[in-house]
């Protein structure tokens, strides 16, 4: 199992109409964790109509890059849930009982998780 | 030339021979795998159940052997041993064995790879179903059906958890076992056992059969009815009745094949009302009971005799469900597979009427904790990132509030001293923290909060009690203004999850214009605290210490944080709150910067008697489910003249009824009662303990405590002594030392 390792990130909480509307510099990984809130990872600038929106930097998510085996056979073992077929796609849910967020794409995949819960993620992934 | 094929019995190399289970190749060197009992070779009763490469409980006739397996037998008089019982250690995982989960769904699972089952799922394919076939034969051993309904099978990969629309048991029926004295003696066979024996070459020695006689196998059927069964360990002789019961002949024997007819093996299907599960075969064939047992082992996991459920007759218990829990027959690791026929026979004659057979309950098979609990994970809790710094500073770690946190060092008095007398590092990451912005951030807090709000100026904080529409307390924190419409809101540990929720769901309800964003786990926080605590944050970034209930930006030994000046301990003290990642270098230098000042940590075990002593208390362990502020004494913390917030139409009525408990403070000498402790007055209980320390500083015993009669009473008791009511705070009263 891939180490899961600190993802530098922006947080932010807008009005979902905004994020909606919301433009990001190319490279940005846009993870949309609410409908008021989202992850970003990578890229630098952003469009956002929105004063009073909370935009922090963000270090709590730890996080690994998996390639489609081990996808399949370290982490959907431990979900209950089915995956979606569409690709891209961002899903959330427990796995291996823990607070979880999954990035599909077709090729790769980006399993992370709060920082707090990273210890307990990886020993059940082991 | 080819090496021997062995096993390790009870320390000792043992032959086999290729195709033998663990039991064949016991019974074949003359021995019995598990000291006495019918060996049936179906795996229905307990009665080869040995240690198998160190799992207690295995069927050894179910068991394949191979080259170097270990198997010891059972005690014949005690349970096998717990191997990993001792580990004690609560902050690791116990070594165990990691079984897998394999998750399927089918439109059709038939269980039972016989006649029937063939049967079952030719006749599901030819529909057009997707049929699964779950067949013991086949190393897939179903050991439950649960609502789902869901099947759960063992396999030689991990386990199976199949979601099924429908479900066919098809699994047989089980051989009847002889209950008469001597049942427990070595040597004895069902029909079935007799012939897989034979046919794999077993010598039986002198062979006799009661009953229907096993195809092939040469011996003597004796005729008339088994009276008994002799033998010092292993049967010798066999003691039969005439067709009236009267002239008893004894037949010398090595082996006793017991052809006694069928039982349903159909407890998957007992376990299971109410699911689209339906039983076909011999497993839903009506078979007759055997004979009223008269005497001997009915229950051979058990060990419960005749006179056993006579006794529990006797007594009243006549329901079968009754007399199984009143005797403990059928709770065993074969769940009532033996038992079962003989015991509905016994209430048969004693009653008239025979009964249903009992509720069947997971695991109809011996599975293993490792088995059962596949698949299932336990509430996760949470680190902060400084978890490994306390473990290497020798913490005794702990779960509290859903986190792992230091309970103590090793010496939780010095803890308190360095924190009353110098300097001091708590984590105290686990607190809840909430960014709220927006143009109506103000008004959503005045509503949230009992207090005012709107006075606080940008770069001050207030403590806030979150209530209920109750009036009920049912969090704490603080409220810390970064903006005009900008604050961040701290609250507890355990309560931070639930108080995120209520701030989300009242922003929606009022339709407010705010964001909420929950930082909890993505900002740590290190309490320094302690009287040298400002002397430290000097050196290190804070040349100019914000005042009591002030807070700042600012790089403490290169960490941007954010400092707030508050205090739960008493003393000075700041909270860093920073970016997680930062946080063990920050933790690092700080610890460094103030080693000549004596620092060390503090543990939550020192943090509590600190707190009391302040007479803070702490949500959900000082305040029950109804605690109004008022109960609490801590109306100061509520503003009735502000037009709303949530709880005040509560508290307002609330306000006229009688005050009937209060949470108080209570003194007495020598050493802390028991939390929870109850509170005595006039030989009558009035109230409990809810926090108590033995103070190093005061030389008493402090203590938080409801009292349930109002007026106060004159004289209580704790702990068998004396004590004294006492207004909090019990230390500082004046607060001059978190001011300082």
């Amino acid at each position: 199992m891939p180490v899961l390792e600190t993802l530098a990130a922006r947080r932010l909480v807008a009005s979902p109409a905004a994020l909606d509307a919301a433009q990001w510099s190319e490279g940005t990984l846009v993870l949309r964790v609410a409908a008021d809130e989202a992850l970003l990872i990578g890229g630098t600038e952003m469009e956002l109509a929105d004063e009073h929106a909370i935009v922090v930097a963000e270090t709590g998510f730890k996080g690994a890059w998996l390639g489609r085996e081990e996808l399949v056979d370290r982490v959907v073992p431990h979900m209950e849930w089915p995956l979606p077929a569409a690709r891209p796609v961002f899903v959330q849910g427990l796995i291996a009982g823990v607070p979880a967020k999954l990035w599909l794409a077709e090729d790769r995949s980006l399993l992370l998780c709060a920082a707090a819960y990273a210890h307990e993620l990886a020993d059940r992934l082991r | 030339m080819t090496a021997a094929r062995r096993i390790v019995l009870d320390g000792q190399p043992l032959v086999y021979q290729p195709g033998d289970t663990v039991a064949v190749a016991v019974i074949r060197s003359g021995g019995h795998p598990a000291h006495g009992g019918t060996i049936c070779l179906a795996g229905d009763c307990a009665n080869c159940l040995a240690e198998v490469d160190g799992v207690a409980y295995v069927r050894t006739c179910q068991t394949a052997a191979r080259p170097g397996l270990v198997v010891r037998r059972h005690p014949t008089a005690s349970a096998p041993p717990l191997r990993d019982a001792q580990q004690t250690d609560m902050a690791n995982r116990p070594p165990g064995r990691y079984v897998p989960v394999l998750r399927t769904e089918a439109d059709l699972v038939v269980i039972g790879g016989g006649d029937s089952g063939a049967a079952a799922t030719e006749s599901g394919e030819r529909a057009g179903r997707k049929v699964t076939l779950l067949d013991a034969q086949a190393g897939i051993e179903v050991v439950a059906i649960y609502a789902g309904p869901t099947v759960i099978a063992r396999t030689a990969e991990g386990m199976a958890h199949i979601h099924a629309r429908e479900i066919i048991v098809a699994t047989g029926a089980a051989e009847l076992q002889a209950v008469c004295p001597g049942n427990t003696l070595a040597g004895l066979v069902t029909r079935r056992a007799a012939q897989e024996l034979h046919a794999r070459g077993v010598d039986l020695g002198v062979t006799v059969a009661i009953g229907s006689a096993p195809q092939g196998v040469p011996c003597t059927s004796l005729a008339g009815s088994l009276r008994r069964i002799e033998g010092e360990g292993r049967v010798s002789a066999v003691i039969t009745t005439d067709a009236e019961g009267r002239a008893e002949s004894s037949t010398p024997c090595d082996t006793l094949v017991l052809g006694l007819g069928h039982s349903p093996r159909d407890a998957l299907a007992r376990m299971s009302d109410d699911l689209p599960v339906s039983v076909v075969g011999p497993a839903a064939a009506a078979h007759a009971l055997p004979a009223a047992p008269r005497s001997g082992v009915v229950c051979p996991c058990m060990g419960i005799d005749v006179e056993d459920l006579a006794d529990v007759w006797q007594r009243g218990f006549h329901d079968l469900e009754l007399v199984k829990r009143a005797s403990l027959a059928g709770t065993g690791t074969c769940q009532g597979s033996v038992c079962l026929p003989h015991v509905r026979a016994f209430i048969a004659e004693r009653s008239g009427q025979t009964p249903e057979p009992f509720t069947a309950r997971p695991a109809s098979r011996q599975i293993t904790l490792a088995e059962a609990a596949a698949g299932f994970h336990p509430d996760p809790f949470r680190r902060t990132a400084l978890h490994d710094e306390h473990v290497a500073l020798g913490a005794r770690m702990d779960r509290f509030g859903g986190w792992w946190r230091p309970w103590h060092y090793g010496d939780h008095i010095a803890e308190y001293w360095a924190v009353r007398e110098g300097v001091s590092l708590g984590d105290v990451s686990t607190l809840g923290k909430l960014v709220v912005s927006g143009p109506d951030a103000v008004e959503f807090l005045e509503r949230l909060y009992p207090m005012n709000v709107a006075d606080i100026r940008v770069g001050r904080s207030r403590y806030a009690l979150l209530l209920n529409e109750r009036g009920h307390l049912i969090d704490d924190g603080m409220v810390v203004r970064q903006a005009e419409t900008r604050f961040v809101l701290t609250f507890t540990s355990a309560g931070a999850g639930h108080a995120e929720m209520w701030a989300r769901d009242w922003a929606e309800t009022w339709r407010m214009r705010v964001h909420v964003l929950d930082r909890t786990m993505s900002l740590g926080a290190i309490n320094v605290t302690g009287p040298l605590a400002g002397r430290l944050l000097e050196r290190v970034g804070l040349p100019t210490l914000p005042r009591f209930l002030e807070h700042v930006e600012a790089d403490i030994c290169g960490v941007p944080c954010h400092v707030m000046r508050l205090s739960f301990t008493g003393e000075v003290s700041f909270e860093l709150h920073h970016a997680v990642d930062r946080s063990i270098e920050l933790w690092r230098a700080l610890m460094a910067e103030g080693r000549d000042l004596g620092i060390s940590p503090h543990g939550l075990q020192a943090l509590q008697g600190l707190r009391l002593e302040k007479g803070h208390v702490i949500v959900g362990m000082d305040s029950e489910l109804d605690s109004t502020p008022r109960r609490l004494g801590m109306e100061w913390a509520v503003r009735m003249d502000k037009p709303e917030f949530v709880g005040r139409p509560a508290l307002e009525r609330t306000a006229q009824l009688a005050e009937n408990r209060r949470l108080v403070g209570l003194t007495m000498p020598g050493r802390a009662p028991l939390e929870g402790s109850p509170i005595w007055s006039e030989e009558q209980i009035v109230g409990h303990v809810s926090s108590s320390f033995a103070s190093p500083l005061l030389g008493q015993a402090v203590m938080l405590g409801w009292l349930k009669r109002l007026p106060l009473p004159q004289s209580i008791e704790v702990d068998g002594r004396a004590a004294s009511l006492s207004q909090p705070p019990f230390y500082d009263p004046e607060g001059s030392r978190a001011r300082a």
